[in-house]
């Protein structure tokens, strides 16, 4: 192994933000796991994906301010969509959330037929590289990141009812796309909640946090020692430790 | 355990070769395999390329590797195409190397379409247009003419960041310029019948190839690249097709050959997939292999009378 290549200056960044994505995606994927609304994230970043390319098309200014505006205020817009749909058709919540991440698609593909500019910023929102990330996106994603944990931890969301979740899902979700990218999202989300879904509630989170922590130390050094893409090596290390502690946690609890 | 060991002492040795690089060679990081090639061509054992992508990847986009960034920040020489081609990834790759040798505006940053005049430039910009390349389009290395001009430039610039073999340099560069010209007397010969035939691209990436062979482009399949075709676009190629017929439609190694095949089927025309740049198919393992490949490819369906 070429030892040399774990360079703390190059995976450090990368690391940092996968820290801030876990903040505030393990609390949340516990809550959508327990609401069965597994694919939400992939909905809310297609949506604001969708509004960048709508403020493009509408000939707002590129880059910076105006386009993090646009996909805030268009999951937001998903956000208080969801809440309609759940409280009109709970039942059919998830399906509702599976049809709405094809429409957001495809209206992106429609917008775009006429504008390949957007192309290039939905590729830029939706296909986020951790390697890539830069100081700037940290503080951001550290502020963001903090106010949420605040506010799940202040009870000022449980206030807010379901808009409140589902906004501050929004919020999360865009906020983390953009630095790591659609697959990332979701493997933060789920993996450690699905793996610690059987834990004690007062121990659930810190588990699913040493879960995500382990998943992306490893990951990272993975894909530096063996030179493969690393947001798809940190995925399938994430998996290998969620089904880790799975089989460690059954052969404790029946022994 | 002792079984053990041994495999994976067998297991490191090679590792440990590429741990521990030449430290005398020039290290060159290169973006696109062409020009990687062209500075193995023009350094020999005096440079120690790597290349960012592969022939089958899209050198539009790429994925991010821990290895990529650290290869950029150890660069003597960043050897690119430019004209926006590598606009999603360089810079941030580059930013992120935080080496100030391979900035650009640098010596140690090479931009290659800088060197050759480049065909499509908009006239003027215009969003309306869709996704064009403000600086022309990118893809010049389907034309051996610019290949040297940018060899020329390249051997140039690597006496410049290298100055104390300036002389191997010019040396392998006058070698490899004859070579050169010969083998485009060979194939400016051969490809003689391809003058005038009639094309259909699958995308906008072969200007610079048509320009120098005097292909005739008839249609475009996909004008957007990623963009679905409209079904109405389609109909208008088929349309003119009937009309003034092609001979072949050109895709590149890296895409997928469906929308060819697609016109294939419903016209007729069939599909010659060319390599477009060095490793794109087995016949062009070098710079020389690349024309020669791409050229006998396209006699195999043009030369038909």
């Amino acid at each position: 192994m070429n030892w040399s290549a774990l360079d703390w200056s190059i995976l450090g960044p990368a690391f940092v933000a996968g820290l801030l994505v876990l903040v505030t995606h393990v609390p949340l994927g516990t809550q959508v796991l327990d609401r069965g609304i597994v694919f939400i994230d992939l909905a809310i970043a297609q949506i604001a994906g969708l509004g960048v390319i709508a403020a493009d098309a509408m000939g707002l200014p590129e880059g910076g301010v105006a386009v993090q505006m646009a996909a805030v205020v268009a999951a937001l817009l998903g956000a208080a969509l969801l809440t309609w749909t759940e409280r009109k058709a709970p039942q059919q919540q998830e399906a509702l959330i599976g049809v709405m991440f094809i429409l957001a698609a495809c209206a992106g593909i429609l917008l775009l037929s006429g504008n390949p500019h957007g192309g290039e910023h939905l590729k830029e929102l939706l296909v986020g590289q951790i390697l890539w990330v830069n100081t700037t996106q940290l503080l951001w994603l550290g502020g963001v990141s903090g106010l949420i944990l605040l506010a799940l931890w202040r009870g000022w969301i449980s206030k807010l009812g379901r808009f409140g979740f589902y906004a501050v899902f929004a919020l999360a979700v865009t906020a983390s796309v953009q630095l790591v990218g659609v697959y990332l999202v979701f493997s933060s989300l789920i993996i450690p909640a699905l793996a610690t879904r059987t834990a004690q509630p007062n121990r659930r989170h810190p588990t699913a946090y040493a879960i995500g922590v382990v998943g992306y130390a490893l990951g990272l050094a993975l894909s530096a020692l063996m030179d493969l893409p690393s947001g798809a090596v940190i995925v399938w290390t994430l998996a290998a430790c969620g089904l880790l502690w799975v089989n460690i946690h059954a052969r404790f609890t029946t022994a | 355990m002792t079984k053990f060991k041994s495999h994976c002492m067998l297991l490191a040795a090679p590792l440990v070769l590429l741990a521990f690089p030449a430290h005398a060679a020039l290290r060159v990081f290169s973006c696109e395999p062409e020009w990687g090639a062209l500075a193995q061509e023009l350094g020999g054992n005096l440079v120690d390329v790597s290349v960012a992508t592969n022939a089958l990847q899209d050198p539009h986009q790429i994925q991010a590797k821990p290895s990529l960034i650290a290869r950029a920040r150890s660069a003597d020489l960043v050897v690119c195409t430019g004209a926006e081609l590598e606009v999603g990834w360089l810079p941030v790759l580059l930013a992120q190397s935080g080496n100030a040798k391979v900035q650009e505006g640098q010596p140690g940053n090479f931009a290659a379409a800088n060197f050759v005049r480049k065909l499509e430039v908009p006239t003027q910009l215009d969003r309306s247009q869709g996704d064009v390349h403000a600086a022309g389009n990118p893809h010049i290395q389907t034309d051996p003419r610019n290949i040297a001009l940018v060899a020329t430039a390249l051997a140039t610039r690597l006496q410049q960041v290298d100055p104390a073999h300036a002389d191997q340099y010019a040396q392998r560069q006058a070698d490899f310029t004859q070579r050169w010209q010969q083998a485009m007397g060979r194939w400016n010969a051969q490809a003689a019948p391809l003058r005038g035939v009639a094309v259909v691209s699958q995308h906008k990436a072969f200007v610079y190839l048509y320009d120098w062979l005097g292909l005739k482009e008839l249609a475009v399949l996909e004008p957007k690249p990623g963009v679905e075709p409209t079904a109405s676009h389609l109909q208008e190629v088929l349309v003119s097709l009937k009309k003034t017929p092609a001979r072949m439609t050109i895709y590149s190694a890296y895409q997928d050959p469906k929308p060819a095949d697609w016109l294939n089927r419903n016209a007729g025309v069939p599909a010659v997939k060319i390599p477009f740049t060095v490793g794109g198919t087995e016949g062009a393992k070098d710079l020389f292999g690349l024309f020669d490949d791409t050229i006998s490819r396209l006699l195999a369906v043009g030369d038909k009378p």
